[in-house]
């Protein structure tokens, strides 16, 4: 791990898509133990630095480190081994099977259970149940562990996405939109939860996030991003007052009410 | 269904069908339909491991049986080989083709693997059409049963033999291919068709499953073929041939994708409405198409897949069902758009 305390670092990061800069040289670091959010308008490129981030699209340009190791070119499997974990702008789940599969195909792939032509018995299996007990209650979910995702509303599709990209052990949990197309109640439960995973797991959270309200009451950090390019990087207070951001926003008004 | 019930019922099955020489007359069939029945299922099966589970359109399986086939009838014409080592060479051979096509399919999905699969298995159908020296050419090489040797005593495959040493391969490999599906490896397949970006997000290496899976769909394939070869004492280069491909994805869809058992049921239908249809007219395809037609339109789970989910639906179904052929198939499923790197 790096010793300043850096997780994630990307400097000078490209994605061009048919001469169109998507991502135009940002760079970003991510500090242990922080909650960072990326921010922007729409179109500013925030999805797509995290896909060069977390391997789902390489860039065209530029250097990913993680705990230290350069993983620019590494493939998205290898890199959760590593230690990170990534939810999607929309949930990226097995909506057919129960919330308690889902949940369970990933601690048994961390278990590394999946290759395997016989299911885990005594003391395995017992650690995979213990394991998907615990996420399950991370996330409260217990009460609806045995009903089809598709059954469950947007917000606990989420949750049970999260404790997905938790059962993998990560130190660095990404969030895409968390709270995209959720309710106001929804949204506070999503709140309480992204608290605990530093809070409670210690984890490091990086999260692209439309709604202010909710970036100024989680996060330490904030990188905006506009048009591609990097904007602005700061503390919350910092960024509320950046003259730059007022701009890039104004024709949405987010920052109005701050 | 409970693991008792379907324990009984794949019991019954196979009861039903140990009796298939006696049946089989009743209904003006020869004992080598049947047995051509059984064997075709493990090629059905074959498709449904990448098609119906993993999702990958296996378009192209008829190489590995054909190469099954031809391994061993090249091995009994040229090696004298006897009866048990043919279907094993003919099997080796499939795997051998599976492990010479994989590394170039690993990394394809959706249509593009479809097509290389086709490409590929015609590449394969142009040597056995060309290769007239060694393999026959269009006319295909006949080659007489080779003798069952066991220690010093051997004796010939009639006609009745074979078709228990088809019902023990079938029997072996609806074992192996339920283990396998049921197991955690299988239900990472199911998985990879669901959602292939979130499995890699949880990990794991999607395309060595995913080569895993196409070894074992070879093998059983080639050793279909090579059964197939052994049974009707021919190799010929439609065997190869993408149309042959096609009939094992249009009997998988019929009998059920994503069931283990739907695959003996889509056999069923394919090789007897053959054999039955084309005799009265040679329109018979033309049956199968309105068949394939009415199947997709109206039971996109396949005979056996609509028949589970109307049992699933009956309350006594319910219970300590373990839910497991919950893998059915959808042909109207949109693909997944985008995937990783």
């Amino acid at each position: 791990m790096a010793s300043d305390g850096v997780l994630l670092e990307a400097t000078g990061i490209t994605k061009v898509f048919g001469g169109v800069r998507a991502v135009d040289d940002v760079s970003l670091q991510v500090r242990e133990g922080t909650i960072h959010a990326l921010i922007g308008p729409n179109g500013a490129g925030k999805t797509t630095f995290f896909n060069a981030i977390s391997g789902f699209a390489f860039p065209e340009r530029g250097r990913v480190t993680f705990r230290g190791t350069d993983v620019t070119r590494l493939v998205n499997w290898r890199r959760i081994a590593m230690g990170m974990g990534r939810t999607f702008q929309t949930p990226s789940i097995f909506p057919e099977l129960s919330v308690d599969a889902n949940i369970r195909l990933g601690v048994s792939a961390h278990a590394k259970q999946a290759f395997r032509l016989r299911a885990p018995r005594g003391e395995a299996k017992a650690a995979v149940d213990g394991r998907v007990d615990e996420l399950l209650g991370f996330v409260n979910l217990i009460a609806q562990r045995d009903r089809p995702l598709a059954e469950l509303a947007h917000g606990s599709q989420r949750l049970c996405e999260i404790a997905m990209s938790l059962s993998t052990d990560p130190v660095l949990v990404l969030l895409d939109e968390p709270m995209a197309g959720l309710a106001e109640a929804e949204t506070d439960r999503i709140i309480g939860v992204i608290r605990d995973l530093r809070v409670r797991l210690g984890l490091t959270v990086l999260f692209v996030e439309h709604n202010m309200r909710v970036v100024l009451s989680l996060a330490d950090r904030i990188t905006v991003l506009d048009r591609g390019k990097l904007l602005a990087e700061g503390t919350p207070a910092e960024i509320a007052a950046n003259e730059a951001v007022r701009s890039a926003y104004l024709g949405e008004g987010v920052l109005d009410h701050v | 269904m409970t693991a008792r019930k379907e324990l009984l019922l794949s019991a019954a099955v196979v009861v039903l069908f140990a009796f298939g020489p006696w049946i089989s007359p009743l209904m003006h069939l020869d004992v080598s339909i049947v047995s051509g029945v059984l064997v075709i299922a493990i090629a059905v099966m074959s498709v449904n491991l990448l098609l119906g589970y993993t999702g990958l359109p296996a378009f192209g399986n008829a190489a590995y049986f054909g190469l099954g086939s031809y391994g061993a009838a090249l091995s009994v014409k040229y090696f004298q080989v006897h009866f048990a080592e043919a279907i094993v060479i003919g099997t080796v051979a499939g795997l051998l083709g599976g492990l010479i096509l994989a590394p170039f399919l690993l990394r394809r999905r959706g249509i593009y693997f479809g097509l290389l699969s086709i490409a590929f298995g015609q590449v394969f159908y142009f040597i056995a059409y060309r290769y007239t020296d060694v393999t026959g050419g269009e006319d295909g090489m006949q080659v007489p049963r080779p003798l069952f040797v066991l220690a010093n005593a051997h004796a010939t495959v009639s006609d009745f033999g074979f078709y228990y040493v088809a019902l023990a391969f079938f029997v072996i490999a609806v074992i192996a291919f339920r283990t396998i599906v049921r197991s955690p490896f299988g239900r990472t397949l199911i998985a990879i068709r669901q959602n292939e970006p979130r499995v890699r997000y949880l990990g794991l290496n999607t395309d060595r499953f995913i080569f895993v899976a196409l070894l074992i769909s070879s093998t059983m394939a080639g050793l279909s073929g090579a059964l197939s070869g052994l049974l009707i004492n021919f190799a010929f280069p439609l065997q190869l041939d993408w149309h042959q491909s096609g009939y094992f994805v249009l009997s998988m869809i019929l009998g059920g994708a994503g069931t283990v058992w739907g695959s003996l049921v889509g056999a069923f239908i394919y090789v007897i409405g053959n054999d039955i249809i084309s005799t009265i007219t040679s329109w018979w395809q033309i049956f199968l198409g309105a068949l394939f037609v009415a199947c997709v339109l109206f039971f996109p789970r396949g005979i056996l897949g609509t028949l589970q989910a109307l049992g699933r639906r009956a309350p006594q179904a319910f219970g300590d069902d373990d839910d497991d052929d919950h893998a059915a198939f959808d042909p109207h499923a949109v693909p997944e758009a985008g995937r990783g790197v």
